[in-house]
């Protein structure tokens, strides 16, 4: 019984991040009805700004925190508007977005490796947080866990509210619904599309950090980012509850996994779990509808 | 208080609008009528600013060369054909939505309360899904959410398409009611015995041009017409 509740916490606590960056994603589709591949790359990119706050400026860690956020923000407003603007002004079929996404990914993965004082080199956050667990009980929380969950549920309450209850919010909703209809509103979608990049960006940042610290940071960290769009496809795209159920699935699934069978068979599961969800149930747990996920 | 000149748009190859030129009076009801294809919903869309043209739409002195979102900021509203409300948000934010530009939020309780007055089905829904909504609940919608917006000039495609005959009436009667509210409208419909009868004055667009213009009555007592589109034998 400890042990599965021991499980089940450290699943909370990567689900939780997951949905951090899936949210991303879901946003992303949600407005533009392509998977933004250029995501994980922007995930990546906030692990790295964190790592340099902390080690670099010697940022005290919430600073770091929010500095990596707000820079991955305006990284992914940049992504938008040097390789998507084009494309829409050009209304290029929606393939041509996620190649140039994909490209985009690749882009930013080979800049961290080209640039010399960053490289391929493995790097590891300094300590901000005692290794010792918190002892809940017979349970014991590392508080690195704990942390990573508080915060992504703080961020992910923010987002929620957001969306929910501010005339923004509601404007993505109605954009993500039909985009002419919006801009017939006096919307710019423009700038709803603006925002949308820039609250995926925001979050990626975050989990950047976290991740970053949870494990290390390194270039191809993209490719565990890439899980996190599993997990929003597996919820449904362009559903936020989804993203973040399908996350919090995922991150369970994963522990589980972990702990009782074997981590070898950890990404295998995880990649199982998409092709299943895309045979049996192409549009997710939450999706909207049945349209082609690509 | 709208007047385009010499209008061309072109899908590709298609030449949809072959040089329309028009012009809409303050305060009255003008219909553009014509069959499929005509290019009805391609003039709206041009003036709201969806579509690449050449020629000019001048809208009080002003020559239209905007993003729609300005364009609406400007007065000009455009409820399009198939009505597009936002099927996944309420009735309610709906209409709150068609006040998006707006910050005067005396003025949108007041308005709000005006449309729940006009279409009282709508108050009994505000907090359902509109996706819900029957098809003519949603040109009710659509109409209202228009009026949220506070325009001088309401453009208006096709708001009888796919409705029961009954609904259609009703429908006419609003509008008819929206242009007591002080605005001008622009109707462009298929359903010409209609719109004449509601009408001020009448185009008939045909292909792409203008090959007709007048009085409502005159237009809906010409033979031509009312063979073509009233459905009556010489
Ligand atoms: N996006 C488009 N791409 C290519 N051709 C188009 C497009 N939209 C309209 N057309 C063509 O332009 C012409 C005018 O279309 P439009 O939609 O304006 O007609 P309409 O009068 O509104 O017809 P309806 O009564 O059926 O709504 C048609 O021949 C149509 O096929
Ligand atoms: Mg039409």
């Amino acid at each position: 019984m400890t042990q599965f509740l021991q499980q089940l916490i450290n699943g909370l606590s990567i689900g939780s991040v997951y949905a951090l960056m899936a949210v991303g994603y879901s946003l992303v589709y949600s407005i533009m009805n392509f998977s933004n591949f250029a995501h994980g790359g922007v995930i990546m990119f906030g692990a790295y700004f964190g790592f340099f706050y902390l080690t670099l400026f010697r940022l005290p860690f919430p600073v770091a925190l929010i500095g990596a956020a707000l820079s991955t923000a305006i990284l992914a407003i940049i992504i938008e508007r040097t390789a998507y603007k084009p494309l829409r002004n050009r209304r290029a079929p929606f393939l041509y977005f996620i190649i140039c996404a994909m490209g985009m990914s690749i882009f930013l993965e080979n800049i961290i490796i080209a640039l010399p004082f960053i490289g391929p080199t493995f790097r590891t956050y300094p300590e901000i947080f005692s290794k010792t667990p918190i002892k809940i009980g017979s349970l014991a929380v590392g508080r690195l866990d704990l942390l990573m969950f508080i915060i992504s549920a703080i961020c992910l309450g923010l987002l929620v509210y957001f969306i929910d209850f501010t005339k923004i919010g509601k404007a993505i909703q109605a954009t993500s619904y039909n985009i002419k209809a919006s801009a017939l509103m006096g919307i710019n979608t423009d700038f709803i599309i603006i925002t949308v990049f820039a609250l995926g960006g925001f979050f990626a940042g975050i989990a950047g950090v976290l991740f970053g610290m949870k494990y290390t940071v390194y270039p191809q960290i993209g490719v565990i980012t890439n899980k996190s769009f599993i997990a929003a496809v597996f919820g449904g795209l362009g559903s936020l509850p989804g993203a973040v159920i399908g996350s919090v699935l995922l991150g369970i699934i994963e522990t589980f996994t972990s702990g009782y069978i074997s981590s070898q068979y950890r990404d295998l599961i995880a990649f199982v779990l998409l092709i299943a969800v895309l045979v049996i149930r192409p549009r997710g747990l939450m999706g909207k509808s049945n349209e082609d996920k690509a | 208080m709208l007047t385009i000149n010499n209008l061309h748009v072109y899908y590709g190859g298609i030449h949809a609008l072959k040089g329309v030129s028009l012009n809409v009076n303050k305060g009255e009801i003008l219909t553009i009528i014509g069959s499929n294809g005509a290019g009805k919903s391609t003039l709206l869309n041009s003036i709201s600013g969806f579509l690449k043209y050449k020629g000019e739409i001048i809208y009080k002195d002003q020559k239209l060369n905007f993003s729609p979102n300005k364009i609406v900021q400007m007065g000009i509203c455009h409820v399009p054909e198939g009505r597009l409300v936002f099927a996944n948000l309420t009735v309610e934010d709906n209409l709150l939505l068609g006040a998006y530009l707006r910050n005067d939020k005396k003025g949108i309780k007041e308005d709000l309360e005006k449309v729940y007055t006009l279409f009282p089905r709508l108050k009994e829904r505000q907090k359902q899904l509109s996706g819900t909504l029957s098809g003519g609940e949603q040109q009710m919608l659509a109409m209202g959410r228009g009026l949220m917006s506070s325009p001088d000039i309401m453009l208006l495609d096709e708001p009888s398409l796919g409705l029961a005959p009954l609904l259609v009436q009703t429908v006419f009667d609003i509008i008819t009611d929206i242009r007591k509210m002080g605005k001008t409208i622009l109707l462009v419909e298929q359903n010409a015995f209609k719109a004449l009868s509601i009408a001020d004055r009448a185009y008939v667009l045909e292909q792409g041009k203008i090959i007709m213009e007048g009085s409502a009555k005159d237009i809906a007592n010409n033979p031509s017409i009312k063979e073509a589109y009233l459905g009556v034998k010489k």
